[in-house]
């Protein structure tokens, strides 16, 4: 399984979700799986990307939201998994993609253990590992809001779309898709 | 420094100028200056949500933004020094425009050594980003730079940061 094999199911199992994907391969990955759809794909801000899903999370409580996320972007925001855990928007799901190396910076390794959904347990969110497309989809079926999925594979595939967004053309696509423009 | 009427005036008349020119949502890294204010949104149910990192409200700012709304946030100067990633390859960008007001720290009147540098480097920091930065030094003001604020942000989609300078406390 490699990162664009996981967000595929991701989408498959959240068809109406709104999403959101951190820099780097989780934006890549989400633009090859969805055909380019319109999420809100981050080119920069390594770290913030959980929060700004809680913003559209709290913004659209009526409607799923899915943050994907790489795992070095995790650790570098890691206090928003405590953020998320305080805010507990419940209709929010946050898919780690665990590979266990900074990829688009050339692939060095991560230097601390994957450990998300076993913190998160801890921060009494709903939590499970995946290793396989089935349980995948499974988590996001089953998983109370709000959640976090951590996946883990192997085949360090790059996805191949540039993580390199237009950030209007991105947000005016986004915000179309939200449905509410002010 | 105990919290007088003046300051209380001037918080809550912020917090009433921002409820009324349609926020919707706040988020904030508490402080004490900050916390009259808070009360005063709590009072027109924008009761703030508590981030960890003041990174983390800007980026939830703009993802509030993203779909439509209008967010506020709330934070300390030096906590600026945190968020400048955020602010400059998420929210200048992107474009989404929305309110910061910042407790200014480490100027007139600062005791503590630890603050200045970073009190010092706050307007800077925000030119360099292209953010403009309105000082409100003068309670009475408080209405009129929270309306204009929100429509610099909100209209123009601007990220545009109130500071609360130390002069706010005089009594």
């Amino acid at each position: 399984m490699n990162a664009t094999d996981v967000t595929r199911a991701v989408l498959d199992a959240a068809r109406s979700a709104l999403f959101v994907s951190s820099l780097g391969t989780a934006t890549s990955a989400l633009r090859r799986a969805s055909n380019d759809g319109p999420h809100l794909y981050l080119g920069g801000s390594m770290g913030s990307a959980l929060a700004a899903a809680i913003g559209v999370a709290v913004r659209c409580p009526e409607r799923h939201v899915v943050c994907l996320l790489g795992d070095g972007e995790m650790l570098m925001g890691a206090s928003t998994l405590w953020s998320l855990a305080g805010v507990r928007p419940s209709n929010l799901l946050a898919v780690v993609l665990c590979d266990g190396h900074y990829t688009i910076t050339g692939g060095q390794p991560l230097g601390a253990p994957s450990a998300f959904a076993a913190v998160a347990a801890q921060l009494d969110l709903s939590s499970s590992v995946a290793t396989t497309a089935r349980e995948v989809t499974d988590a996001v079926h089953t998983l109370p809001r709000p959640a976090l999925l951590e996946v883990r594979y192997d085949e360090r595939a790059w996805p191949g779309p540039s993580p390199f967004v237009d950030p209007p053309l991105v947000r005016l696509r986004f915000e179309a898709e939200a449905g509410e423009v002010r | 420094m105990t919290a007088g009427l003046d300051q209380e005036t001037w918080q809550a008349a912020l917090a009433e100028a921002f409820a009324a020119d349609g926020v919707e949502s706040t988020a904030w890294v508490p402080d004490k200056r900050l916390q009259p204010i808070a009360l005063g949104l709590r009072a027109h149910g924008l009761a703030p949500i508590t981030l960890t990192r003041e990174e983390e409200c800007v980026g939830y700012a703009c993802g509030h933004r993203a779909a439509g709304g209008r967010p506020l946030v709330l934070f300390q100067c030096s906590g600026l020094g945190n968020a400048m990633n955020a602010i400059g390859s998420l929210a200048v960008p992107y474009g989404f425009g929305f309110v910061m007001v910042l407790s200014m720290r480490g100027t007139l009147g600062e005791s503590n050594p630890s603050q200045v540098p970073l009190g010092r480097a706050t307007v800077p920091m925000l030119d360099s980003l292209g953010i403009q930065a309105l000082s409100l030094r003068d309670g009475a003001e408080a209405a009129v730079v929270a309306a204009g604020a929100c429509r610099l942000a909100y209209d123009a989609r601007q990220v545009v940061a109130i500071i609360l300078e130390p002069e706010l406390d005089r009594r």
